[in-house]
């Protein structure tokens, strides 16, 4: 809606036609969009099948396209009729990140869509020129995505996810679902999560040393790692697991959760998707991912170095009391307090 | 009838006043309106400008508001936390308190409760694990120093994580050992507040901090780049606490387009928010209106426009009527109702129009009866004026007659006297054979002057008589002029010098010429002239004094003749030239006379184109002045009249009186001719066909065959020289000349014969036969009305009359010549009846008068008579058609002459 009161001013500046109401304003916003067939590339890690690169679920809050698409056509630009959104996945593995990347830029698309910080690094390697939009980092100025949050400078913008304290506020809350454990697991996989892991690390293990328990990173490189690694949790001592942001996990998520399931980990995730496929808690920022704002403005002619990198400003607290239960878990009432949604 | 033209004509002044109609409405309907509009649109917008910073300033002031009771609520909750009383505080329930705090407040990032001291017990986190119990001192910090009982601490916004912007709150709680929370409150919140608020439809509301740092602002990004916005004048001023201008402030906004922008501050927070709304948006209300006005002028205008043009025709039709009947009427079409059906004015002029037309028509009708009336006077009076015309011509015509019968008694008489004193003078004159004693020749002198006072006295009563009777010619021949004029002064000299009177002659060089002209009739003016001075001057002298001007084909002679005798009052200057008229009765008696002279003399003058005037007063003597054209004489002029014959002619005297033919055959002896005398017609014809005659002296009437008939005869003969047949009459009569003329005989010599008379008509020469041939042609027929009636009927008319003429004259003249034959003096005068009306239509007057002469006459008319008046007849017809063919035909005139 703003970006479209925007545009709108800026064409009516131009022009002088002074009777143009509002509507009719609206309505040229609509209508001015450029001649030009724009492309508008996307890099995920997420298989094409995934429900959370569906098309078809515009509608759906958990759909990331489903919403850009949504997003864009409220602003003027019509899939297929001014603008190009092309797909292309690397299915968590990256040896094909590569290639993937050359695929969409020999497409010279207007703007480049990534899922997270590993797509973004190699699009931001191979091109310092094509405006890229990434939709979750953790830690963009760290990487060298940009200057500076406020203003980037470059071509990358996008929206950072959790910060680094915040490993320190999983272990408190996964504590304070398991009051008896002494060990916690960290699962990640080292290649695809910010600084090998070593990112949310340190604030973990201040706070497990601060609350008396064992922080034990439980890095995975391969899916079929996954199993191995959660199962070395289910025997005591007491054991939970907290997972990373990791597009890795994102990716491989079902297996995740199958596996604390099957080994009965108590688990914490820090995206809702791990609660959608049956994890016990997740905790994070709520991601109001509005790419489609930052893509319009830059496909309107908005350098993406002048676009503050936004950072989530709402935190959610999931909480699955039937998975607790299975688990043989009871959640004290002081977390059911702060628990943004309990799902039975 | 003439519709076509007054509406050809009509059409363009309407037309101008249409337009000028049409123009007028249309331009006072599009001032009015024009100005309407103006006003309006300008009060309008003057209106919605207010109405639109008024809206402006009340969102600005809504949103201060919202703003100020988000932080206010969160002040609140806060506050709450910090109140809560120290019974309920144990940690952990300050950490559950803390925890529902975030819960219910999204925007509180972190809380933090401090003790009295300044030691944190708890701090609750979104993104980092929570503390409880850490003591941390925080005694020095602005928030725990801010916060009093009564009031909240509201710290600077800071940016965390370099894009968020971050506001501390602290509330003190109440009691012995207040508690102070610490609330770090992430500002973004705000976003949705300042999204929400809705400026228009693409209007925006901002907020900045005290420092004019951007921290919220519906395009989310804005607010992330810690824009500085204290830079911007408006933001600056109101920074510094001026207040927003009433009418807003028209500027250039954040995304560059021009806004109309105001502001409100937050309360307590000191923040400012800017509601801008882009002019475009603005004003479009106002520009539709003016829109919507400007349509609606279109509109109006298009109406005014419409009902000027009906109005206009309205108008002007009923004037154009007016215009059309005003000119119909103008052209006499009276009749005409114009029908102007307005219900006005327009109305009331078009009924007085009408008005006026009728009046004029009743006018009209009276005025025409009244000319009708006048007319029928008029032609009665002229009716009665012709019928008085008709008797006055009537009188006039006895009068003529009489006159004409007077003329031809006086012809008569003197005739008849003329033909005894001829005889008596003859005889005196040829008494003095030189063997008188003294005394018989002192009576013989005596007896010859008394006969030629009575032959004077004669002559001027024929000579009047002739005048009378127009019959006059006047017979020209060059002579010397001053010789004539001499020669009368010499005559008249004796009885001048005899009377006791001086005589002075004054003839001027010019004089001394030849003139061509009548010098019997000039000569008898002169003495006529000089006799009457002579005659009427008892004592004195007589001046006579001739001058002649020269001028290009004439001679102007003038002629005075002065006396110093009785004199002439000015009231008889002119009637002493009437007939019969002298000065006085007395004058008569006192000197005798006829008291024609003058009258001839002027008759005389007037036949010669000249002119006879008097000057004269009673007692101072009279001035006679003769002015008369003169001929110029051809170039051998014979030095005298009086010479000899140059050839002695051979001529034949006819009359049947012995005397006349005795004192004729002596006369002719005397001018030294050789005379052959004939007592009869026939015997004259038998002469000259035998013998060879230079001269005829044909007397006209004679028993046997009168004198025309004897030279038609003569005329018949075809003699190899034909003499000069020269009649000797004293008939002067008109009638009498046309004989001649048909006869072919060119002179006339009067009775009684007087030597220098005969001696000048037979010594005449032959130069002037071409004039006496071309004279019966100009008086057989009467030319003016010939030419009258060619004009009135035309040439080809006139031409068809004449075959006709041609034509009946022939058959006529057989038919007369027949009945001549047979004696029929009926069928004569009816034939030559005939004749006389058939030639009287081209102007024959000479043959007409013949004609009616012959059918007057024909009754007492012999036989023999009869067939000469018919071969008159004939040849006087062959002699009229061949002047008439000449007159006719112009171009073998000359040939023919």
């Amino acid at each position: 809606m703003t970006g479209r009161s925007f545009v709108s001013a800026a064409i009516n500046r131009r022009g002088f036609i002074r009777l143009a109401t509002a509507s009719a304003a609206g309505w040229i916003a609509l209508g001015a969009t450029p001649d030009r067939m724009r492309i508008v590339a996307s890099l995920t890690a997420l298989p094409l099948d995934d429900e959370l690169t569906r098309r078809g679920m515009i509608d759906s809050a958990s759909s990331r396209l489903g919403n850009l698409v949504a997003g864009l056509r409220q602003r003027g630009w019509v899939e297929g009729v001014n603008f190009h959104l092309e797909l292309r996945s690397t299915f968590g593995a990256p040896d094909r990140l590569k290639a993937a990347v050359q695929e969409l830029l020999d497409l010279k698309p207007d703007v480049i869509l990534t899922g997270s910080t590993i797509e973004t690094a190699a699009v931001l390697a191979a091109t310092r020129t094509i405006p890229v939009v990434f939709a979750t980092a953790n830690d963009p100025v760290g990487n060298g995505f940009v200057e500076s949050l406020a203003h980037p400078g470059g071509n990358a913008t996008g929206f950072t996810n959790s910060s680094a304290e915040m490993g320190g506020k999983w272990l408190q809350l996964i504590r304070e679902a398991v009051p008896d454990v002494a060990r916690v697991g960290v699962l990640f996989n080292p290649a695809t999560t910010p600084r090998g892991g070593r990112f949310f690390l340190d604030s973990i293990e201040q706070e497990a040393a601060a609350s008396g328990v064992s922080a034990v990173p439980a890095p995975v490189n391969a899916p079929a790692e996954i199993d191995d690694a959660v199962r070395r949790f289910s025997e005591p001592p007491k054991a939970a697991m907290l997972a990373l942001v990791d597009s890795f996990l994102v990716v491989n998520r079902k297996a995740v959760v199958a596996a604390a399931a099957q080994y009965r980990v108590p688990t914490i995730y820090p995206f809702h998707y791990f609660m959608d496929a049956g994890g016990l808690m997740s905790y994070g920022p709520t991601l109001e991912v509005r790419s489609a704002d930052y893509v319009d403005l830059i496909l309107r002619g908005t350098r993406a170095g002048d676009l503050p990198v936004q950072s989530p400003r709402k935190y959610e607290l999931l909480i699955n009391r039937t998975v607790a239960r299975t688990l043989g878990l009871t959640i004290q009432f002081t977390l059911l307090a702060r628990a943004d949604e309990i799902r039975e | 009838m003439n519709e076509p033209i007054d509406q050809g004509q009509s059409q363009a002044p309407p037309g101008r006043l249409f337009r000028k109609y049409l123009y007028a409405i249309v331009a006072l309907a599009f001032a009015a309106l024009a100005i309407n509009t103006g006003f309006d649109v300008w009060f309008s917008y003057r209106e919605q400008k207010q109405l639109l910073a008024a809206t402006q300033r009340e969102q600005a002031a809504s949103a201060a508001i919202q703003i100020g009771q988000f932080i206010g609520q969160i002040e609140n909750q806060i506050r709450w936390l910090a109140r809560l009383p120290p019974e309920l505080s144990t940690n952990e329930d300050e950490r559950l308190n803390a925890t529902r705090l975030l819960r219910l407040s999204p925007a509180i990032a972190e809380i933090a409760q401090l003790n009295s001291e300044g030691r944190e017990q708890v701090r609750v986190s979104r993104r980092i694990a929570d503390k409880v119990g850490s003591n941390a001192d925080l005694s020095a910090s602005a928030a725990f120093r801010g916060a009093s009982d009564s009031r909240a601490y509201y710290g600077p916004v800071y940016f965390f994580a370099d894009t968020e912007p971050f506001m501390t709150l602290a509330t003190r709680g109440t009691g012995r050992d207040p508690n102070v929370i610490v609330a770090e409150v992430n500002l973004r919140f705000i976003w949705d507040l300042v999204a929400g608020i809705r400026v228009g439809n693409t209007g925006k509301a901002y907020v900045v901090d005290r420092m004019g740092v951007l921290i919220a602002h519906p395009d989310l990004w804005r607010a992330l780049q810690r824009s500085d916005l204290s830079g911007h004048a408006d933001v600056r001023s109101a920074l510094d606490s001026v207040g927003p201008p009433s009418g807003g402030l028209v500027k250039q906004g954040l995304s560059g387009q021009r806004v109309l922008s105001t502001y409100a501050t937050v309360p307590s927070l000191g923040w400012l928010v800017f509601v801008e709304l882009p002019l475009t948006e603005a004003y479009a209300p106002i520009y539709a209106s003016i829109g919507r006005s400007s349509f609606l002028l279109v509109i109006l205008l298009a109406c005014a426009v419409l009902v000027s043009l009906v109005l206009s025709r309205r108008m002007t039709v009923p004037i154009q009527l007016l215009t059309q009947g005003a000119r119909r009427i103008g052209s006499g079409d009276l009749d005409s109702r114009l029908a102007i059906k307005t219900g006005d004015e327009l109305e009331a002029l078009g009924e007085q129009f009408n008005r006026m037309a009728a009046h004029l028509r009743e006018s009209y009708a009276t005025l025409e009866r009244k000319v009708i009336e006048r007319t029928s006077e008029l032609e009665k009076a002229r009716d009665h004026a012709l019928a008085e015309h008709d008797s006055a011509e009537r009188a006039r015509s006895a009068a003529v007659a009489a006159n004409e019968t007077k003329s031809r008694f006086l012809a008569v008489v003197s005739h008849e006297l003329r033909t005894p004193l001829n005889g008596v003078m003859g005889v005196l004159q040829l008494l003095d054979d030189g063997s008188l004693g003294e005394a018989q020749r002192r009576h013989l002198a005596t007896a010859a002057a008394s006969g030629e006072t009575l032959i004077a006295l004669v002559d001027a009563v024929l000579e009047y008589a002739r005048l009378e009777a127009s019959t006059e010619m006047l017979e020209t021949r060059d002579f010397r002029l001053g010789q004539l004029i001499e020669a009368a002064a010499d005559l008249m000299r004796p009885q001048a010098l005899d009377k006791g009177l001086s005589f002075d002659l004054a003839c001027d060089t010019t004089v001394a010429t030849a003139v061509h002209a009548d010098p019997v009739r000039l000569n008898r003016i002169l003495l006529n002239l000089i006799g009457n001075a002579i005659k009427f001057t008892p004592s004195g002298g007589i001046g006579v004094s001739a001058a002649a001007e020269r001028h290009d084909d004439h001679l102007l002679l003038r002629i005075d003749v002065r006396d110093t005798g009785i004199g002439i009052a000015p009231e008889l200057h002119e009637r002493i030239f009437e007939d019969f008229v002298q000065a006085d009765d007395s004058i008569a008696r006192r000197f005798g006379g006829t008291g024609l002279g003058l009258v001839i003399a002027r008759r005389l003058t007037r036949l010669m184109r000249g002119e006879l005037k008097v000057e004269s007063a009673p007692g101072a003597g009279s001035t006679f002045t003769l002015q008369v054209p003169l001929g110029l004489a051809g170039n051998s002029v014979a030095q005298g009249a009086l010479a000899p014959p140059s050839r002695q002619l051979r001529v034949l005297l006819v009359d049947d009186d012995p005397v006349n033919c005795e004192v004729g055959a002596a006369i002719l002896h005397r001018l030294g001719h050789h005379a052959t005398i004939a007592r009869n017609g026939a015997s004259a014809v038998a002469l000259a066909r035998d013998q060879t005659f230079d001269v005829i002296l044909m007397d006209l009437h004679m028993p046997d065959m009168d004198g025309v008939e004897a030279a038609f005869r003569i005329g018949e003969l075809g003699l190899a020289k034909m003499p000069r047949i020269i009649a000797v009459t004293a008939d002067v009569s008109r009638r009498a000349r046309d004989r001649l003329a048909g006869a072919g005989i060119a002179k006339v010599v009067s009775k009684p014969i007087l030597i220098n008379a005969l001696r000048e008509a037979i010594e005449d020469d032959l130069a002037a036969e071409p004039v006496a041939a071309q004279r019966p042609a100009t008086e057989l027929i009467d030319r003016p009305f010939l030419d009258d009636q060619r004009e009135l009927l035309g040439a080809a008319q006139i031409d068809k009359l004449r075959q006709l003429l041609q034509q009946t004259g022939a058959r006529l003249i057989d038919d007369i010549a027949t009945a001549a034959a047979a004696c029929d003096h009926r069928q004569l005068a009816r034939l030559a009846h005939q004749l006389g009306s058939a030639a009287s239509a081209l102007g024959l007057v000479r043959l007409f008068e013949r004609c009616r002469e012959v059918e007057e006459a024909a009754p007492a008319m012999s036989r023999h008579e009869h067939e000469s008046a018919a071969r008159e007849l004939a040849e006087l017809r062959r002699a009229s058609m061949r002047a008439l063919d000449d007159l006719l035909q112009p171009a073998q005139q000359h040939s023919v002459g």
